[in-house]
């Protein structure tokens, strides 16, 4: 669990820390020197427009992580405050609750996006809140499924007739009890968010270039696979590191809190 | 678990190591193409010519010279065969005698009535028709004998040569009918052309074989089947061609040439284009547009030379205005703007913007600072329109590149809610160019998105509509195209190349740089 | 149980009507309509695009078109196509067979995939298989579809010649009178490489749910009860603590399935899947509001329908939580 921590700690770190790290701005353009395999001046190549691929990469991450993490964070807090009142409460708060989120499922995420943001003009503010609520609602449904099961435990049932109040029901026997299903939907919605931002980007709706997100590196890499394989490899590379530190770092988390009494 | 185990039992039965597709044949040629047709009804759309073409023929085509040339015409109507005759009150009569011995599919003769029918048809109340440009203009049709037929214009309107480009309705399938909802023509249309459709799976491909009896001889066409594939995904449609799953892709995006280019069984046509790219400056939306100094020192801060070298793989030469080499309108005696961010600086300065502390010119305190949308999803205008803001930077203008998808875009410049624009328009082969340039011909009476006014230019581009004499017209539009380059209206970037992926046993594939679309010579077409 | 059903089923139904408020304003909000792309030609006269406007009835105000679709849409009639004037039903229907195709074989492959997948994992948590197999859902989770699906056409369509890269059938084949069989052996090899690719990053994701789920039911008192009383780990596992397991598994793949079967859009884009997916970005950048309209509400009422279900398959299979 320290190692993965300290991934991801240090991935943001140098998102943060772009500017001292990087040898070219991320818009440098150098014509002359279009799609050029890694070598000692550029890390990981250079871009159709002859831009170093490792600052891209490392301002890219502000926006994926960002986007990421914080939309994360938005699935996790209000998925939990919903799909926990109504799984706990049942009846009629659930019915209004679920009716609603099913409401929010129902509206198809993609068109949602593209429409809000070509509305909206997309910022990195912008992005994060817009996918972040686009992506609650699993979490809220998975909440309340797990928080159903739980209501009908017997250590529930006892801790509830031995007087326990609505909120330590909540915090400490049910909340606890369901942090597994939390922690991986929450690890799930950075993959996600990241992704879903790559999507807006093949619909033009995403950061604006000349910014660069992962996102938007890799669709605009899809077309040289072949040709340029290292334009691809940089971003994905960055997505599937963020995506398994985190995965790791979730993983330990409820591993840890399960070894407990 | 069993689904499986299904799955992979399937495969190790059916997968041998082999080829996936099968070689392109007269007996039957696969095209990749990138979207499905709504209709084949050709008044009803203007895109994906292609396939309705093959099925449907025009009185007049535009073949690889962009000239017009007769199909189901006898002969192009013109001042000196006396086709074409101005009347003394303005209007003019255009006389079109077809071409004997032509029938419909069905084997009804074609005849004038269809012809008269189809400008009935159009300007009558039971269709709704994408454009009606010229046939307003018609007051009526004679039909003196059944292959003559003499349009009467209320005005003279100079490309009546491509009035009837997409072909004629068939009166005895359609009369009294409502047109917008006749499927089985729609769907299915009754023509005269080499192929007639076959099958239509929605979402998967269209099939077209050929008449038995086509009118130019039994002998043609000579490829017996032609399916179109429809692949959206671009690199989809590419991985498809190197595998031979399809055998032809026609406009090709520029970023796939290195992808083709190196396909042994493939040949890439490139047809210099009739269509340039450029950036659109809306003097309405963005004041600061309407000074000459400001318009040319942003072309002067471009280059545009590099631009092709690099970005644009060589393919695309440097464009100086809105006529292309290919028209046989174009003149190159215009001005030229060299990369000279010198010279772009010193004009700025002239014009009152100065730099400000951030590096952004500046006046009476307002920046020197616009929006430049285009369409997304196209890769090399990505990378232009980033060039564009990079350079653009460096003689102090800041520019924020925004992009959207194509129907946006195209609502966008209607409303005209834009500083500027990258795009291209496809130039029709009559090289009018009044409907962008004249003052009065703004949104939404025409495509003037530029704003731009000059009356002097206005004046000489409506003479030039108004003449059929072709001598007098050319020098109409060089004089245009010599005030467009002064006044520098939009920044041209570079002509447009067609490129067009087909087999390297294909003969007799011609290319057009028209609208007109690859497949107007198909009939022709032999794989050997 | 069926008065559970039918009290979700009405919920349902007033649910639908916001929505399609809700979806048609937005779709009326996106820059461009049905008449744009006819701005494009030049040929095309401000006169032309009046007509149109006129003839498609897109000149009345927003809640006057709402209104008219609302009421035609409640009897059963879907309206005519912006782009086609063909009947939206038959277009519709047209596409189903392709899209349960790719969907419900994808959907079958990714439980295949994630019910041995995650029970193992989850048992077996930390040793070699819950490693690779984690290793593998990691990066599954972080290829998008239309990168995964590219890779897949590049290695077995290109390089190998395995398979065709992309479509439904070889018309090629169709056309040459192959017998039955060799249509269905078509069919499969060209269900392939998409099923894949919706399949396993599918049960990528499903397969974290039921893992952790799983872990959390192993360390429940009545499961160490169960074990306790000897019985053997497999009945412990399949009889008790799968059927605890499975409520939160449940919910997420409803949800999953509900909106692939709206059509797999990236997928189906990358393979030219002739399915709803691809119809629904045909008519996305034609503003084909009709088709849309169809499209979207088919796509609600599936969710809706899906999450009565998951609701009413978690009660069965756990029965306590049903009240």
């Amino acid at each position: 669990m320290r190692l993965p921590a300290l991934v991801l700690a240090s991935l943001v770190g140098a998102a943060f820390a772009a500017p001292a790290i990087v040898r070219y701005p991320p818009d440098h353009l150098d014509l002359d020197a279009r799609r050029q395999p890694p070598s000692a001046a550029h890390w990981f190549g250079t871009d159709d427009l002859g831009r170093d691929v490792v600052a891209r990469v490392l301002y890219g991450a502000r926006v994926s992580l960002g986007v990421g993490l914080l939309s994360a964070a938005v699935a996790g807090i209000s998925g939990t405050g919903i799909g926990g009142v109504a799984g706990y409460a049942g009846g009629a708060l659930d019915a209004v609750l679920m009716r609603g989120t099913d409401a929010m499922l129902a509206v198809p995420r993609l068109p949602l996006l593209m429409i809000a943001a070509s509305i909206l003009q997309p910022t990195v503010g912008v992005l994060v809140v817009l996918i972040g609520l686009a992506g609650w609602m699993e979490t809220a449904r998975v909440l309340r499924a797990e928080f159903m099961t739980l209501r009908t435990r017997g250590f529930v049932e006892s801790a509830r007739a031995a007087g326990a109040g609505h909120a330590r029901l909540v915090m400490v026997h049910l909340l606890p009890n369901a942090a597994h299903a939390l922690i991986v939907s929450v690890t799930l919605a950075v993959a996600r968010g990241i992704l879903l931002e790559s999507a807006l980007s093949f619909f033009g709706v995403g950061v604006r270039p000349p910014q660069a997100s992962w996102g938007n590196m890799l669709y605009q890499a899809q077309s040289s696979l072949t040709t340029e394989p290292w334009l691809a490899v940089a971003p994905g590379l960055f997505i599937l590191i963020t995506t398994w530190s985190v995965n790791l770092v979730g993983d330990g988390l409820s591993r840890s809190r399960s070894s407990q009494p | 678990m069993c689904v499986l185990l299904a799955v992979a039992a399937m495969v190790s039965m059916t997968c041998g190591r082999r080829s996936a597709g099968v070689p392109p044949s007269n007996d039957l040629l696969i095209i990749g193409y990138d979207r499905e047709p709504d209709t084949l009804n050709r008044f009803s759309t203007h895109i994906l010519e292609d396939i309705q073409s093959c099925i449907s023929e025009g009185l007049t085509t535009t073949d690889e010279q962009m000239q017009v040339v007769p199909l189901l015409a006898a002969e192009v109507p013109t001042l000196q065969n006396g086709g074409v005759q101005i009347r003394a009150d303005g209007g003019m009569d255009v006389t079109w005698k077809l071409r004997p011995g032509v029938t419909w599919h069905d084997g009804t003769p074609l005849t004038s009535a269809d012809v008269k029918f189809t400008v009935d048809a159009i300007n009558g109340p039971n269709y709704n028709p994408e454009s009606t440009d010229g046939f307003d203009r018609i007051r009526s049709v004679d039909t003196p004998d059944p292959l003559t037929a003499i349009v009467h214009y209320r005005e003279v309107y100079a490309p009546f040569d491509i009035q009837f480009i997409r072909g004629v309705l068939p009166k005895h399938v359609l009369d009294g009918r409502d047109i917008d909802h006749a499927q089985d023509y729609n769907r299915n249309p009754l023509g005269t052309g080499p192929y007639r459709l076959a099958e239509w799976r929605a979402g998967e491909y269209i099939l077209l074989e050929r008449v038995p009896h086509y009118w130019r001889g039994d002998e043609y066409p000579r490829i017996r089947r032609l399916l179109f594939k429809f692949i959206a995904n671009t690199n989809t449609r590419i991985n498809q061609l190197a595998n031979g799953e399809v055998h032809l892709v026609a406009l090709v995006p520029w970023d796939k040439y290195g992808d083709i280019a190196g396909l042994r069984s493939i040949l890439v046509h490139k047809t210099p284009g009739n269509a340039y790219e450029h950036v659109t400056l809306n003097e309405r939306q963005f004041p600061p547009f309407a000074d000459v100094r400001v318009r040319r020192a942003l072309l002067h801060a471009l280059d545009r030379e590099r631009y092709t070298k690099t970005i644009l793989d060589g393919l695309a030469p440097v464009a100086h205005g809105p006529i292309q080499p290919a028209s046989w309108a174009y003149t190159d005696h215009v001005t030229r703007y060299r990369f000279d961010p010198v010279r772009a600086r010193l004009l700025l300065e002239e014009a009152g913007w100065t730099l400000g502390a951030n590096g952004i010119r500046q006046r009476d305190g307002r920046p020197l600072a616009f929006t430049l949308i285009t369409q997304a999803g196209y890769a090399i205008r990505e990378n232009v329109a980033q060039a564009i803001e990079r350079q653009l930077r460096d003689v102090g203008v800041d520019v924020r590149v925004e992009l959207h998808d194509g129907t946006a875009i195209s609502a966008i410049w209607f409303e005209g809610r834009f500083d500027a624009m990258l795009h291209w328009w496809q130039m029709p082969s009559d090289p009018e160019l009044t409907t962008f340039f004249a003052a009065d011909r703004t949104p939404p009476a025409g495509r003037n998105i530029n704003y731009f006014k000059d009356d002097e230019l206005t004046r000489v581009l409506y003479a030039s509509d108004r003449t059929v004499d072709r001598a007098e017209r050319l020098r109409l539009l060089h004089r245009a195209q010599a005030m467009v380059a002064d006044a520098v209206p939009e920044l041209p970037l570079y002509t447009v190349t067609r490129l067009d992926a087909v087999p390297k046993t294909l003969q007799h594939f011609k290319g057009n740089p028209t609208n007109t679309g690859v497949f107007w010579n198909v009939h022709e077409w032999d794989i050997r | 149980m069926c008065t559970f059903l039918g009290k979700r089923t009405l919920q349902t139904i007033p649910l639908l009507f916001v929505i399609s408020a809700v979806v048609f304003l937005l779709i009326h909000a996106a820059p461009g309509g049905p008449l744009a792309i006819y701005l494009s030609n030049p040929n095309v006269r401000p006169e032309d695009i009046e007509r149109l406007r006129r003839a498609l009835g897109l000149d009345r105000p927003l809640w006057q078109q709402y209104w008219s679709w609302l009421a035609a849409f409640t009897r059963g009639d879907w309206g005519y196509s912006f782009s086609d004037g063909r009947l939206v039903a038959s277009r519709i229907l047209e596409r189903v067979p392709a899209s349960l195709e790719l969907v419900g074989t994808s959907i079958l492959v990714a439980l295949a995939l994630t019910l041995p997948v995650g029970i193992v994992a989850g048992v077996q948590r930390g040793r070699w298989f819950d490693r690779i197999t984690t290793s593998a859902a990691v990066a599954g989770i972080s290829l998008p579809a239309f990168w995964f699906g590219l890779l897949l056409q590049i290695v077995f369509a290109s390089a190998l010649g395995w398979l065709p890269s992309s479509g439904r059938t070889s018309p090629g084949m169709a056309l040459s009178g192959a017998g039955t069989m060799g249509g269905v052996t078509d069919h499969v090899r060209h269900l392939l490489l998409p099923v894949t690719v919706l399949g396993v990053v599918q049960a990528a994701a499903w397969s974290r749910y039921l893992r952790a789920s799983m872990i959390e039911t192993l360390a429940q008192p009545f499961v160490l009860a169960a074990h306790a009383r000897g019985l053997p780990m497999r009945d412990v596992v399949m009889r008790h603590a799968l059927r605890h397991a499975i409520g939160s598994v449940l919910a997420i793949v409803m949800v999953d399935a509900a909106l692939l079967v709206s059509g797999a859009v990236m997928t189906e884009s990358v393979f030219a899947w002739p399915g709803l997916g691809s119809l629904f970005t045909e008519a996305l950048a034609r503003r084909d509001y009709s088709v849309l309209m169809a499209l979207l509400m088919l796509t609600s009422t599936a969710i809706v329908v899906f999450n009565v279900a998951a609701d009413a398959l978690h009660a069965i299979v756990d029965p306590r939580i049903a009240r």
